[in-house]
């Protein structure tokens, strides 16, 4: 499985810095709405990995690693989309999200890892609070939890 | 080196990064979620027993595969980035905004269970209604927050 792990981080982040994703210019400029490939690029994977899930799914795909594919699927509550929004606004002032900071930081661009740097601050901020507080549960979309194993 | 350009069209990148989605949850019954690989890597450093280690060698592989990207697109080069950043707010300066937007992206991120690629590409594809959710709340502020910040910038970012 860190085998799966590492091949599919490799392709991703070569993917990333491939379409250009990982310069600070090209994410802002989409959130400015004067370039819509990255919204291109979001839209299409979308567009190949929903089908396929949704026949893999029908089938009851037996995966080779991780048992019959369970495709989490939650209502949306008030710390998703409060979460969200913070999010959101650190994407805006960064112009990069967490993959690509990584692959901005790769390709020599220092910055990207002050990013990356802050980004594991956050975390592990929030994560520090959930851990005390037991009414808190974000296992829905499989973020790995330190505080609370699953 | 110059093999590959330094921008691809989206229709070579999307949907190969959907095949990537896909593919994971396919063989492995996980979603590609890149803020969770933070998690992980804080847990692994920590010395926590339950680290999902594959999630360790995903955020390796993500420095790896861009690291390899750089070289064949010939921009492999130390430099800042944020030229246009530095220009108006100066280096240090823009050190400190840069560790601010990190920080507010984690903490919301974890928040919320997941950013641009948990959310925006697996919770979307698996059709979850919190994907969707989530989804439309940090594009839309995202997009509102920059457009103020050129305003409030007076074009400048």
């Amino acid at each position: 499985m860190n085998l799966v792990g590492l091949a599919f981080g490799c392709a991703f982040g070569f993917l990333i810095a491939l379409g250009g994703l990982n310069d600070y210019e090209v994410i802002h400029n989409m959130l400015l709405l004067e370039d819509f490939q990255p919204y291109l690029i979001m839209g299409s994977a979308v567009a190949v990995a929903a089908p396929v899930l949704w026949v893999l799914e029908r089938k009851h795909w037996a995966t080779p690693y991780g048992g019959e594919l369970e495709l989490a699927r939650s209502r949306p509550q008030r710390h998703h989309l409060v979460g969200a929004a913070i999010f959101g606004t650190g994407w805006a002032v960064a112009g990069t999200c967490p993959a690509p900071a990584l692959a901005m930081g790769a390709s020599g661009a220092w910055l990207g890892l002050v990013v990356v740097g802050g980004l594991f601050a956050g975390l592990f901020a929030r994560d520090s609070v959930e851990a005390s507080s037991a009414d808190a549960t974000h296992a829905d979309l499989d973020m790995g939890q330190v505080a609370t194993a699953t | 080196m110059e093999i590959l350009p330094e921008r691809v069209s989206w229709f070579i990148v999307g949907p190969l990064i959907g095949v990537l989605v896909a593919g994971l949850f396919a063989i492995a019954n996980r979603p590609l979620g890149a803020s969770g690989s933070y998690v992980q890597t804080i847990a692994f450093v920590r010395g926590d027993k339950r680290t999902q280690t594959w999630r360790v060698w995903y955020f390796v592989g993500i420095l790896l595969g861009a690291l390899l990207a750089s070289i064949l697109q010939g921009k492999l080069e130390l430099r800042a980035g944020y030229e246009s950043m530095i220009d108006l707010f100066s280096l240090p300066l823009t050190v400190v905004v840069l560790a601010i937007g990190g920080v507010v992206m984690g903490y919301g991120a974890r928040m919320s269970g997941g950013c641009t690629s948990g959310h925006g590409l697996c919770g979307t594809s698996a059709r979850s209604m919190t994907g969707f959710a989530a989804t439309a709340t940090f594009m839309s502020v995202a997009i509102a927050v920059t457009l103020l910040l050129n305003w409030m910038t007076g074009g400048r970012l």
